[in-house]
């Protein structure tokens, strides 16, 4: 494959979207017709465009199409979030996840529910205010990593380290939170940090929806500076790229599509680092294929983990994050250990 | 040479820089001339990196300025500069992955925005910066399956897409062997008499740097040691002052130019 001329490289990418496209429609539609009873997917179609029976509407609109929609929110922006940090440190092994973004988004959540909840263990504010938690956690993870790499934030492997320590710590403060916390608050978190697409509502995708349209637009419009990114610092400030400041902002955008992704959903893990790296396998080096492959695979991915474990554990509810997790796992073992070839 | 201050291109004035607590360049003023090929040596340590660095505005400098004409490079913003000056850094990476095109196209960068995506112009200087390169016959082909010595050229093709007056270069031979080192520094050359840039270039070998600078500059201790001609420096004294090496020169019976063969070191250097 490492011979493939570049024009093959630019007629692909288009293919390999249109198919993943496919693919995401595919299986957006079985995510809902999947389920204790089967609809049909023409009936599922149906119930879409106005149509359906009573019942049918419930279950479609209320039940399935609320887990499907959110399912591909989260999926795709945990993704891009993931191609962002990918491309701006020059590693396949950035993700989300690795530099400690989900896990300081955990603490925010648990801080959220611990302190904002009476004697009586209910929250003294809305549950609206959780994503908003979240966010701040997930961001000020993201600015401790910077702050405390420093001058060594220009060194890829030096920031992954510096955020998996991040993540050590705040997993563990947040290990300790739900241990002395109330039950109600840990199975809240508990559930939360499993990362799970069921008991959303449409009130909630529509915040996470309304948040992430702006930040989507941020990204497209950075995606333009990132090709010189490819290259090592020097050269691509060489070539105007004005990199202390672009690096930062790009991490932020990451940090921040993480935050509304797993605002939500909880920490479904390695989407972030599967699916971006998979999209750059398929569609090659443009940016712009990069960020909507990336997208299509992570929905794929949260939406198909989601009906693998309706179909495999009905009626338990395991969150769909134990899929990605279990998948995500060997996948990054595979990555690191193929990754010697490129070094040096 | 005529008046030594217009005949500038870039103008280094009075430039400190200090990394943490240590001062590297100590108010350093230096005329680099236009059109010409000016090479920067030294000892090891001595700042000649840093002042290439600093010329690109990689550094920030404690005090002073980089002049380009009349205009002071801290008030352009990084496209600007990157249009008026190109670099090759020392050890520049790029994925194994990336194709010579791709390469060669992110030289046009700088000559792009939201409002001009990719014209026919920046097509243009690609295959000019390819062909004058000579690495168009390779442009489909992955940077990881180059030698070194095409992926040095394609590097300045990359460098030359980017269709800057002043081009810089550090250390671009360090790890090339003979052969490739002498057709990197020709086609550096070409680059000057060809296409008329003007070339700031960092260089190891005392012999290479008198082979091919127009204006040769020794640097010690962060300052200007001497400046001139490459006969003017390349004396045994000269030699001895600035990097403590004993030495004769000769002159290079087949190019004409000053050929330093080091007899010893005037220290003992300590391991």
């Amino acid at each position: 494959m490492s011979d493939l001329p570049s024009t093959l490289t630019v007629a692909r990418a288009p293919l390999a979207l249109a198919i993943m496209s496919a693919a995401f429609v595919l299986l957006a539609l079985s995510g809902v017709a999947f389920g204790s009873t089967w609809i049909p997917l023409d009936q599922v179609a149906g119930v879409l465009a106005g149509f359906g029976e009573k019942t049918q509407n419930i279950i479609v609109l209320q039940l399935r199409l609320p887990r499907v929609v959110i399912a591909a929110l989260a999926g795709g922006g945990m993704a891009v979030a993931g191609f962002l940090l990918q491309k701006i440190t020059r590693n396949s092994l950035a993700s989300p996840g690795v530099l400690g973004v989900v896990d300081g988004a955990a603490l925010g959540v648990v801080i959220f529910l611990a302190v904002l909840s009476d004697e009586s263990n209910s929250l003294v504010t809305s549950i609206a205010y959780q994503p908003v938690a979240a966010m701040a956690g997930a961001i000020i993870a993201i600015t401790l990593v910077f702050v405390l790499s420093g001058r060594q934030a220009s060194s890829a492997i030096r920031l992954l380290l510096f955020g998996i320590a991040v993540a050590a710590v705040a997993k563990a403060v947040t290990m300790v939170m739900m241990l002395i916390g109330p039950i109600y608050q840990t199975s809240q978190a508990a559930r939360w940090i499993a990362g799970a697409v069921n008991e959303v509502n449409w009130g909630e995708i529509q915040i996470t929806a309304i948040a992430m349209v702006p930040v989507m637009l941020l990204v497209l419009l950075a995606a333009r500076k990132l090709p010189p990114a490819d290259l090592d610092e020097v050269s691509a400030r060489g070539v105007g790229l004005d990199l202390p400041l672009f690096r930062i902002l790009i991490f932020a955008l990451a940090a921040g599509l993480t935050a509304l992704a797993v605002a939500f959903v909880g920490g479904v893990g390695f989407i972030g680092l599967m699916a971006p790296h998979l999209a750059r396998l398929l569609v090659g080096r443009n940016v712009y294929a990069g960020i909507l492959g990336s997208f299509l695979l992570g929905a794929i991915m949260l939406i198909g983990a989601d009906l693998i474990v309706r179909v495999l554990f009905t009626p338990i509810e395991v969150p769909a994050g134990t899929v990605t997790a279990v998948i995500g796992a060997p996948y990054f073992l595979f990555l690191l250990m193929g990754k010697q070839r490129h070094d040096g | 040479m005529t008046d030594n201050l217009s005949d500038s291109r870039i103008q280094v004035r009075d430039l400190s820089l200090d990394y943490g607590n240590v001062n590297v360049l100590k108010a350093l003023s230096l005329p680099i001339a236009r059109g010409k090929i000016t090479v920067l040596a030294g000892p090891n340590g001595c700042g000649k990196s840093t002042l290439l660095r600093a010329i690109r505005r990689l550094h920030k400098p404690a005090a002073g300025a980089i002049f380009l004409e009349e205009l002071d490079i801290a008030r352009l913003n990084d496209k600007q500069l990157a249009r008026q000056i190109g670099l090759l850094a020392q050890s520049p990476s790029a994925p194994g992955d990336m194709t010579v095109e791709e390469l060669v196209r992110l030289g046009r960068y700088p000559h792009q925005s939201m409002l001009q995506p990719w014209s026919p112009g920046d097509s243009a200087a690609l295959e000019k910066a390819m062909s004058g390169t000579g690495v168009t016959h390779l442009r489909s082909r992955r940077l990881g399956s180059l030698s070194g010595g095409q992926l040095q050229r394609v590097w300045i093709a990359m460098v030359l897409a980017q269709e800057t007056d002043v081009v810089c270069l550090d250390e671009p031979v360090n790890h090339l062997d003979m052969a490739h080192q002498l057709d990197c520094l020709d086609l550096v050359r070409r680059l000057n008499r060809e296409f008329g840039r003007t070339i700031v270039l960092v260089l190891h070998d005392l012999n290479l740097a008198a082979r091919y600078a127009d204006q040769l500059v020794f640097l010690r201790d962060g300052a200007i040691a001497a400046s001139g001609t490459p006969e003017e420096l390349m004396t045994e004294a000269g030699i001895r002052t600035v990097f403590d090496v004993r030495s004769m020169v000769i002159t290079d019976p087949v190019h004409g130019r000053p050929l330093c063969i080091p007899l010893g070191t005037d220290t003992v250097l300590s391991a």
